[in-house]
C-alpha cells in the first residue's frame, strides 16, 4: 500500500520497457537436454543491438494464453470505463507472442520418421488449439544432427518436408531446419530475422484490426476509445519497430485525450494517461533526432497541465506528478545525450532535474500543510486493490465511474484521508536530495559552476530541513571558499549563518570557532546584535562553557544540541589548531621583513601587523611568526615582557604592530628565508587553546591593490597599504678587509706572470683562519693556464692556496705573491677569495672576493727565411749546398724585452757549417715592434721530398726585471734535392781596372759516373779574358775539375762578369739526376754575376793576394 | 520596469546591487550569480568567433518562471545584469538595450570620480538615485 502514491505519478515499467517483438519458443527442454539448452542460450543471450529486435520467451506445453475476448460487432451500447487498461501493454509485451516456434528433434533419415512426424503434428495442433482465435504465427524448427545437403539434391528431405508441412497444416515457408553443429550462432541469427519478419506481419494485422474499429465509434460516447485505440496502434507500431508511424499515432492519442472534458472524477486518469503518452512521444522524438520538438512538446504538455490542480486536498499529488514529469524528461534527455545528442549550457537535462526538485519541494510543502493532522488510515481501507485496478489512473474507491454524478462524499473523504496519510509517510527529503544530486552533476558537465553551487546550497538546505545537520554543514563549508573567492559577501553571510547553526547543532567545536571568527569579520553582513551573540558564544567556548543556541531554533532541537555539546567541553582542555590561510576572518595579519637582504651577523627584523575587524574586543595570548629556511622551520614569538599587559587585546577595528628580532643561522648564508605563517593563540592551555595560523598574505583579492593607498584611513597604521615582503635573503657579511693586487697586464704568453697580494686588516677585530684561494672563475681556460705559488715554475692544482700567515692582527698587513703562466692567448678571469673568521665572542665567517682579468698576449713573433750562398732567398734545398737560416724576432710586447740568449740546435739531416754557433742577439733589448735578426749557416746532407726539419730555435728572454723564460720554436725548411754536380767559383772580392785577376770555376762530380759537360764562356764588354772560350769537359767520378780564366777588367763599377754556360752534350748518355734546367739553376744560384771593379790604383797593385778569398773551400 | 540591477566586476565579484524590494536581495543575488555562468560561457565562445566587438549586449541569459535575466558586458569585462519580471511584457529587447546603455554611462561617470577606487564596490547616493530612475524608467 505504501507504493500507492508512487504508482499514480510513476511510470509503470511496461511503459518504459523498450518494445520488442515477442517470439514464443516451445519444445525446448532446457533443463534436461544439453543440446536444447545451448540452442536456447544462443537465442536468448547476448542480445546486442545488431541483432533483430525480438524478445524470446520459453513456453511450456501446458502454457495458457490470455483468453481472447469475444468479438464485438457493434459499439453502440458500449460505454468504456477507462482509457488505458492496466494489463494491455504487459499482455502484448510478454504474454501474447507474435510468433510461436516449435523446436523438434527430427532428422530427415530418422528411422521412426512417420511416428515422429505425427508427434510433431500433434504438438502443432495442440498449440494452435491453445491459441484459439489468435493470429499468432506458428513456425516449426527441426533440430537435426546431420548437416543438410544443398537444396534440391536431397530428394528424401524435400519429400518428407512436404509431407510434414501437410500433416502440420503449415505453410512450407514456416518450416526451418537447424543443424546442431558448428555454426549455431550464424543459424540462430538467420532464423531470428525470419521470425522477426513473421512478427512484423503479425503486428501489422493486429493494427489493421484495431484500425477497423474506428468506423464503429462515435465522438460523443467513445472519446476514451479513440485515445485507447490510437495508443494501442502506436504501441503496436513500436513493437513493429516503425517509430515514425508510432509517433504519429501517439500524437493522435494525445490530441484525442485533450479533447476529453475534464471533471473531478477523471482528472487523475487523464493526467496519468497524458503523462504516459507524453513520455512515449518525447522518447520517440529523441529517437527520431528531433530534440527541439521533444522539448517543445514537453513544455506544452507541462503548460497545459500545470494549473490543473485537481482536488486542493490532494495538491501534493499534482506536484508529485509534475516533479515526476520533469525528472522523467530529464532521464530521457540524459539518455539521448549519452547516445550522442549534443546539449548546450542553456538546454540540458540538469534544468529538468532542477525543476523536478523544485516541484518535489512544493510537494513536500503542500504535504506538510495538508497532511499534518492525519494520524491514521480510515477503515475500511479505501485504497484496497489499487494495484489490481483495471485501468490506469483511477481512484480505487470508485473504479470505472464515468458518469458525472456526484460521488459519495463520505467515501471520497475517506479516500483522500488515506492518500494524505500515505503521503505523510513518504521520505520527501531523500527524493529532493537525489534530484538535486542529478541536477548538480549535469550542471557540472555543462560548465555552470555557480549555478551548481547554488544547487548545492539548496541541497544543503534540504539536508538541514531533514535534520541531517552534519551533511548540511559539510556541503555549506565546501561552498564557502568559492563565494569568498568572488567576494559575494551577502551570499557568504547567508551561508555562514546557516553553517554556524549546523555547527552548533552538531556540536562541532572546530567548525563553530572557525565560522564565528569569520562571522565576526567585516565582510559578513550580519547585524551587530547577532555578531554580539556569536562573540559571546566564542568567549564561552574559550572558557569551556556551552554556547547559547539561536533563538529561532525549536526547543527540542536545541536540547538535542546541548546534549551533544556537553561531553565535548567537559572532559579535557580543548586544543585546536586552525589554518585560517584562505579564510577571511575578523583578524587580518600581515608580516614583512624590514629589508630585502640581511647580512649574516645582523639581526633579522620582522614586522607583524594585526588588524581586528570584530566589532567586539578580542584578546590573544601569544603572537609569533614561523620562519621557513631551507634547512628548518622555527617559530619566533613576540616577547611578552616588552609588551604592556593589554597590548594583545584588540578593540574594534584596531591595528597593532609588533616587531620580532632574531639572529639568522650562519648555515642560511646565500639562501632565502621566508615567513611561513603568522600564529596567534587565543585562550589558555588549561581551558581552550586556539592556535590560529595565518598565511603571510591573505585577505580578499583586490582588483587594483596599487590604488588602495588612496583610500581614506582614519588610523595611523594603514593596514591596507602595507605590502608585505615575505622573503628575504641572508647574505654573507660585508668584509672590511682591504686587498691590494699588483700586477702588470697584459701577461705574456709562456712567462710566469706575477700577481702580488697585499692584505690590510681594517676590521675591528683580529682575524684568524685566513685562507687565500685563487681560482679561475671561467672554466674554459682552466687547462690552458698554470698556476704556481713560487717562481720556481712547478705548476700547482687549482684552487691555489697562497701561503700567507693564518692570523692577522687588527691593522696588520701582509702580502704574498702567486704566479700564472698562460699557454694560449685568452683572457683569464681570476678570482681571489679570502675567507677568515673574526676572532671575537661570536666568531663570524667572512668572505671577501676579488676578481681580476688578465689578458694574455704574445711577447714576440719569430719568422725564418732561407738564403743561398749568394744571399738570395730560396725555396729549395740541395744536398751539400750551404744554406743560410735567417731568424728574425719581432717584439710584440708593450713592455721592453731583454733577449738573454738565443741558440739554434740543428737536427739531422741538417747540420751547422760554422765552427761554433754564436748568438748575435744575446743581451739585446727590444722595444715594441723592433726586430732582431741573426743568421746561421747550415747544410743539408740528405735529400727529402717533404719539408725537412732544420732544427730548434730557442730564445731565452725576460722582461726588464722579470723572470727569464725560454721560448722554443721548431724551424721547418724546404724539400731537399740531390744533384750530381757541385759548382763553385773562386773570385777576388774586387778587382782593379786594367789589372788582371784570376777566377777559378770548380766542378765537383759527386756521383760515381763520368760527367761530360760542354762549357762555354760568353763574351763581355767589361772584360778581356784569357781561357777557353768553348770546350768540352769530362769530370771523373768523385773528383773536381777546375777551370781558370784570367780577367782583365776594362771599366770600373759593379760590372757583370762573363757568363759561364754549362750544357749537357747532345750525344752523351743520360746522366742520372741532372738535366739542362737544373744545370741552369745551379749556375744561377752558385755563381756570382757581378764583380766590383775599382778604378786603377796608383803604384803597383798586389795581385791577387790583395783580398782574401771569402769562405771558399780549399780547392785541391 | 526592472526589478533588480547588478554590476559585477571583471573578477566576478559584485560591485553594485540594487533591488526594488530590498527583502528579495538575497534571492536575486543567487539568480545573478547563476547567470554569470552563462555570461562567462558567452564570453569564452565570443573569443573564438568573429563577434562584433562593439556589441556589448548579450541578450537574455535566463528565462525563469518568474523572472527574465539580461546581460551586458563592457570591453573591460564589467558585467551588467538586469532582472525583469516575467509578466512584464512592456519591456522589449530595445528597451532593455537602452537601459543597459544608460547604466553603462552612469557607471562610466562613477569610475571617473577621483574618489572612487576601481575595484571597490560602488557606494554613492547619486548613483543609487540614477539607477533607481533607470529601473523605473523615469529617465
Amino acid at each position: 500500500m505504501q507504493s500507492y502514491i508512487q504508482n499514480t505519478s510513476d511510470l509503470p515499467p511496461e511503459l518504459c520497457a523498450k518494445p520488442l517483438a515477442l517470439v514464443g519458443v516451445s519444445g525446448l527442454d532446457t533443463l534436461n537436454n544439453a543440446v536444447h539448452k545451448s540452442i536456447w542460450e544462443t537465442f536468448s543471450n547476448n542480445r546486442r543491438a545488431d541483432r533483430s529486435p525480438v524478445f524470446f520467451k520459453l513456453i511450456s506445453n501446458a502454457h495458457e494464453f490470455p483468453v481472447i475476448k469475444p468479438k464485438r460487432n457493434s459499439y453502440d451500447w458500449y460505454i468504456p470505463k477507462g482509457i488505458l487498461k492496466r494489463n494491455w501493454m504487459n499482455k502484448h509485451l510478454y504474454e501474447i507472442p507474435a510468433v510461436i516456434v516449435i523446436f523438434y528433434d527430427l532428422d530427415w533419415n530418422d528411422s521412426l520418421w512417420n511416428e515422429k512426424m505425427i508427434e510433431c503434428a500433434s504438438r502443432v495442433q495442440s498449440l494452435r488449439a491453445a491459441l484459439e482465435g489468435r493470429n499468432t504465427r506458428i513456425a516449426v524448427v527441426l533440430i537435426q544432427n546431420t548437416l543438410p545437403l544443398p537444396p534440391g539434391e536431397d530428394v528424401l528431405a524435400s519429400d518428407r518436408a512436404v509431407s510434414l508441412c501437410a500433416s502440420c497444416e503449415l505453410n512450407a515457408s514456416s518450416l526451418f531446419v537447424l543443424p546442431h553443429g558448428d555454426h549455431l550462432q550464424g543459424y540462430a541469427v538467420r532464423l531470428e530475422s525470419a521470425f522477426y519478419e513473421f512478427a512484423q506481419s503479425y503486428y501489422h494485422n493486429e493494427i489493421k484490426t484495431i484500425r477497423s474499429h474506428k468506423e464503429h465509434l462515435n465522438k460523443s460516447s467513445h472519446q476514451y476509445l479513440f485515445v485507447r485505440h490510437q495508443f494501442k496502434m502506436g504501441f503496436l507500431y513500436e513493437l513493429k519497430q516503425d517509430v515514425h508511424t508510432a509517433h504519429k499515432h501517439y500524437t493522435h492519442a494525445y490530441n484525442y485525450l485533450l479533447e476529453i472534458r475534464v471533471v473531478d472524477t477523471n482528472a487523475l486518469e487523464i493526467r496519468t494517461v497524458a503523462g504516459f503518452i507524453n513520455y512515449k512521444l518525447c522518447k520517440l522524438m529523441f529517437a527520431l533526432n528531433l530534440p527541439r520538438d521533444a522539448i517543445s512538446q514537453f513544455k506544452a504538455h507541462i503548460d497545459r497541465f500545470k494549473n490543473r490542480m485537481g482536488f486542493h486536498e490532494l495538491s501534493f499529488e499534482h506536484y508529485a506528478w509534475l516533479s515526476k514529469q520533469f525528472s522523467v524528461f530529464g532521464d530521457i534527455f540524459d539518455e539521448a545525450v549519452k547516445l550522442g545528442l549534443p546539449a548546450v549550457q542553456t538546454q540540458h537535462p540538469g534544468i529538468y532535474y532542477q525543476q523536478a526538485a523544485q516541484y518535489a519541494i512544493l510537494r513536500k510543502k503542500s504535504c506538510q500543510e495538508l497532511c499534518s493532522n492525519i494520524i491514521a488510515l480510515p477503515q475500511p481501507h479505501p485504497l484496497e486493490g489499487a494495484n489490481s485496478m483495471e485501468f490506469y489512473g483511477q481512484r480505487p474507491w470508485r473504479p470505472g465511474k464515468l458518469s458525472a454524478e456526484p460521488p459519495d462524499p463520505q467515501l471520497e473523504s475517506n479516500g483522500i484521508q488515506a492518500i494524505q496519510y500515505l503521503e505523510k509517510q513518504f521520505a520527501h527529503s531523500n527524493a529532493i536530495v537525489s534530484l538535486y544530486g542529478l541536477a548538480i552533476s549535469q550542471y557540472k558537465t555543462y560548465r555552470c559552476p555557480r549555478t551548481r553551487r547554488h544547487l548545492v546550497l539548496q541541497m544543503a538546505e534540504e539536508y538541514y530541513n531533514s535534520h541531517d545537520f552534519g551533511k548540511a554543514l559539510t556541503l555549506l563549508t565546501h561552498m564557502l571558499w568559492d563565494f569568498r573567492a568572488e567576494n559575494w559577501w551577502l551570499l557568504l553571510t547567508d551561508i555562514l549563518e546557516k553553517a554556524i547553526r549546523c555547527a552548533y547543532l552538531t556540536a562541532s567545536v572546530q567548525d563553530y570557532v572557525l565560522l564565528s571568527l569569520e562571522i565576526l569579520g567585516k565582510y559578513s553582513k550580519l547585524s551587530v546584535e547577532q555578531k554580539k551573540r556569536i562573540h559571546e558564544n566564542l568567549q564561552r567556548i574559550l572558557k569551556r562553557q556551552i554556547p547559547f543556541g539561536d533563538q529561532k531554533l525549536t526547543p527540542d532541537v536545541l536540547q538535542h544540541a546541548v546534549i551533544q555539546w556537553q561531553p565535548k567541553l567537559q572532559t579535557e582542555p580543548i586544543h585546536l589548531s586552525l589554518d585560517l590561510g584562505n579564510v577571511s576572518t575578523c583578524i587580518e595579519t600581515k608580516a614583512t621583513f624590514m629589508q630585502a637582504k640581511y647580512e649574516v651577523d645582523q639581526n633579522v627584523t620582522v614586522e607583524v601587523y594585526i588588524k581586528c575587524s570584530s566589532p567586539l574586543p578580542l584578546t590573544f595570548t601569544k603572537v609569533s611568526v614561523t620562519i621557513n629556511t631551507p634547512s628548518y622551520n622555527c617559530e619566533y614569538a613576540v616577547d611578552n615582557q616588552n609588551l604592556s599587559s593589554n597590548s594583545l587585546e584588540f578593540g574594534s577595528d584596531e591595528t597593532k604592530r609588533f616587531v620580532i628580532d632574531f639572529v639568522p643561522d650562519s648555515n642560511d648564508v646565500n639562501s632565502e628565508i621566508q615567513i611561513g605563517a603568522i600564529n596567534l593563540v587565543m585562550g589558555n592551555a588549561s581551558e581552550t587553546n586556539l592556535d590560529l595560523k595565518f598565511s603571510p598574505q591573505n585577505g580578499p583579492n583586490r582588483v587594483c591593490p596599487e590604488l588602495l593607498h588612496f583610500k581614506y584611513s582614519p588610523h595611523k597604521l594603514n593596514f591596507d597599504n602595507i605590502s608585505p615582503r615575505t622573503a628575504t635573503l641572508i647574505i654573507p657579511r660585508h668584509s672590511k678587509l682591504e686587498i691590494g693586487l699588483e700586477y702588470a697586464i697584459p701577461a705574456l704568453l709562456g712567462e710566469w706572470f706575477a700577481i702580488k697580494i697585499a692584505i690590510n686588516n681594517e676590521e675591528l677585530h683580529d682575524i684568524k683562519d685566513m685562507r687565500v684561494e685563487v681560482a679561475l672563475s671561467k672554466d674554459e681556460t682552466i687547462s690552458l693556464t698554470e698556476f704556481s705559488t713560487n717562481s720556481s715554475g712547478v705548476p700547482e692544482k687549482l684552487p691555489l692556496v697562497v701561503k700567507l700567515p693564518p692570523t692577522l692582527r687588527q691593522g696588520e698587513k701582509c702580502s704574498g705573491c702567486f704566479y700564472l703562466r698562460a699557454h694560449k692567448v685568452v683572457e683569464n678571469h681570476i678570482e681571489v677569495k679570502i675567507s677568515y673568521t673574526l676572532d671575537r665572542e661570536k666568531p663570524v665567517v667572512s668572505i671577501k672576493t676579488e676578481t681580476i682579468i688578465v689578458p694574455v698576449v704574445k711577447p714576440f713573433e719569430i719568422s725564418t727565411k732561407f738564403q743561398s750562398s749568394l744571399m738570395e732567398e730560396i725555396g729549395q734545398f740541395y744536398v751539400g749546398e750551404e744554406v743560410g737560416v735567417m731568424c728574425s724576432v719581432r717584439c710584440l710586447s708593450p713592455w721592453p724585452l731583454i733577449i738573454e740568449n738565443t741558440s739554434f740546435e740543428f737536427t739531422s739531416p741538417c747540420k751547422s757549417t760554422e765552427n761554433s754557433i754564436v748568438s748575435h742577439l744575446a743581451n739585446t733589448r727590444l722595444e715594441d715592434k723592433e726586430v732582431g735578426v741573426e743568421l746561421f749557416l747550415a747544410v743539408c746532407e740528405k735529400s727529402s721530398d717533404s719539408n725537412v726539419t732544420v732544427g730548434q730555435y730557442m730564445v731565452k728572454w725576460r722582461r726588464e726585471n722579470g723572470l727569464s723564460t725560454t721560448s722554443q720554436l721548431t724551424i721547418i725548411g724546404h724539400t731537399c734535392h740531390w744533384i750530381p754536380l757541385e759548382l763553385k767559383m773562386s773570385v777576388p772580392a774586387h778587382g782593379f781596372v786594367r789589372t788582371p785577376l784570376l777566377i777559378d770555376y770548380h766542378l765537383h762530380n759527386r756521383s760515381r759516373q763520368l760527367l761530360q759537360l760542354d762549357v762555354a764562356m760568353e763574351g763581355s764588354e767589361a772584360f778581356m779574358y784569357a781561357g777557353y772560350k768553348q770546350f768540352s769537359v769530362s769530370v771523373l767520378p768523385e773528383s773536381v775539375k777546375s777551370i781558370q780564366y784570367n780577367l782583365y777588367p776594362l771599366i770600373a763599377g759593379s760590372v757583370a762578369l762573363p757568363k759561364l754556360v754549362l750544357t749537357l752534350p747532345e750525344n752523351s748518355g743520360e746522366v742520372p739526376g741532372l738535366r739542362q734546367e737544373q744545370l741552369k739553376s745551379l749556375v744561377e744560384r752558385c755563381l756570382p754575376t757581378h764583380l766590383y771593379v775599382m778604378p786603377q790604383v796608383k803604384g803597383a797593385p798586389q795581385l791577387p793576394g790583395l783580398v782574401k778569398p771569402r769562405r771558399l773551400a780549399k780547392i785541391k | 520596469m526592472a526589478v533588480c540591477v547588478a554590476i559585477v566586476g571583471k573578477d566576478n565579484s559584485p560591485k553594485y546591487f540594487c533591488c526594488l524590494n530590498p527583502d528579495e536581495e538575497l534571492s536575486f543575488q543567487y539568480k545573478v550569480l547563476s547567470s554569470l555562468d552563462v555570461i562567462e560561457e558567452k564570453l569564452n565562445a565570443g573569443n573564438k568567433g568573429t563577434n562584433d566587438l562593439r556589441e556589448l549586449y548579450l541578450g537574455m541569459l535566463y528565462s525563469l518562471e518568474t523572472h527574465k535575466i539580461y546581460g551586458y558586458v563592457t570591453n573591460t569585462k564589467i558585467k551588467f545584469v538586469i532582472v525583469v519580471d516575467s509578466t512584464n511584457m512592456a519591456l522589449r529587447d530595445n528597451e532593455i538595450r537602452s537601459m543597459f546603455r544608460k547604466l553603462h554611462s552612469e557607471y562610466a561617470d562613477i569610475v571617473c570620480n577621483p574618489f572612487y577606487i576601481p575595484g571597490e564596490s560602488i557606494c554613492s547616493k547619486s548613483f543609487d538615485v540614477s539607477v533607481k530612475n533607470i529601473m523605473t524608467g523615469t529617465v
